[in-house]
């Protein structure tokens, strides 16, 4: 499987960490992969989590490597998660 | 603020609606189907206006104030006005605070002749609210009426093709509106906002919201009503 889409998001914080990770797997298809770059701390504990909740697939998280700070996580799509109110 | 809506969020507009865009359903291109709305809403009181302002902080493209009226005492406590611009025409107190808001939306009273793609109807009288329910639903745009009564009241969500406002509005004219219709408003422009944003997902539906609490019940064809009549070619 190849990457399809790269995003750094390192100078990012909660909450756009998330959300440019949400737009940027909304562009892909089902089932292709984005790699994003986080910081440590509260980015890569929690987008991997939110993403998972929302129904992609964390494919791995791993450090970048040095001297670069921060890891690479690899997300695959899933589907859509559904929408508006009850 | 430009016509014409951008082909993918910039980094302005993701962080101006970053919240929003984690609503499950929503996202970039909800957003941009919002930017590219044109929405008018009937109506520019008291009961209107948590309406006004939150469409206008979701994000739609224009916003069409449509109220003919002018600033009254009354409505110098609501969301909207301080009280200075009382004796103004509302439509145009209302753009004017509005437009404040936001760069990225357009905020107007509503022109002569111009064609809304969604419509929330917050009239102050129920022949008001079906006239312009009807209007939006013969113009195929989807539209949420506001039935303010007391603290609490109705709306009715009406996507295109479903029964029409006419098939679920109350009887008869609700008691005045007291500060919680507030909530009623709010929960409309959230329905327009679905509607707009999610097509196809938002089914005709009534909320009834008594003592804070909202109910939610579909709506159903009332026999004979032409609402359900098929499309004749113009």
């Amino acid at each position: 499987m190849t990457t399809s889409a790269v995003v750094d998001l390192r100078r990012f914080a909660c909450p756009l960490t998330y959300v440019k990770t949400r737009i940027a797997l909304e562009r892909l298809a089902e089932g292709e992969q984005l790699e994003i770059w986080l910081a440590p701390g509260e980015p890569v504990e929690s987008v991997p989590r939110s993403a998972a909740e929302d129904g992609h697939r964390v494919v791995s998280v791993e450090r970048l490597a040095a001297p670069a700070d921060g890891f690479r996580v690899l997300l695959e799509k899933g589907a859509s998660a559904p929408g508006g109110l009850p | 603020m430009s016509g014409i809506p951008p082909a993918a969020l910039d980094d302005a507009r993701v962080a101006r609606w970053a919240r929003q865009l984690l609503v499950p359903g929503l996202g970039e291109q909800a957003q941009l189907r919002l930017a590219g709305a044109r929405v008018r809403v009937v109506g520019a009181d008291a009961v209107a206006a948590p309406a006004l302002l939150y469409l206008v902080q979701a994000g739609v493209g224009k916003l069409w104030v449509d109220d003919p009226e002018t600033v009254a005492p009354v409505d110098a406590g609501s969301w909207l006005y301080t009280g200075a611009e009382v004796g103004r025409p509302r439509a145009e107190a209302a753009a004017e605070a509005l437009a404040r808001l936001s760069g990225l939306v357009s905020v107007e009273p509503y022109p002569t002749g111009g064609v809304p793609t969604a419509t929330l109807v917050a009239a102050p009288s129920p022949a008001q609210a079906v006239h312009a329910a009807e209007a939006a639903r013969r113009a195929g745009a989807p539209h949420v009426v506001v039935e303010a009564d007391g603290d609490g009241g109705a709306i009715v969500t009406v996507p295109p093709g479903a029964p029409c406002y006419n098939c679920a509005r109350s009887s008869g004219a609700g008691r005045p509106p007291l500060p919680g219709a507030a909530a009623l408003a709010a929960l409309a422009a959230t329905e327009l906002v679905l509607l707009i944003a999610s097509p196809g997902t938002v089914p005709g539906r009534r909320f009834d919201v008594v003592r804070g609490v909202a109910t939610v019940r579909p709506t159903v064809r009332l026999p004979g009503c032409a609402c359900g009549a098929a499309p004749t070619a113009a």
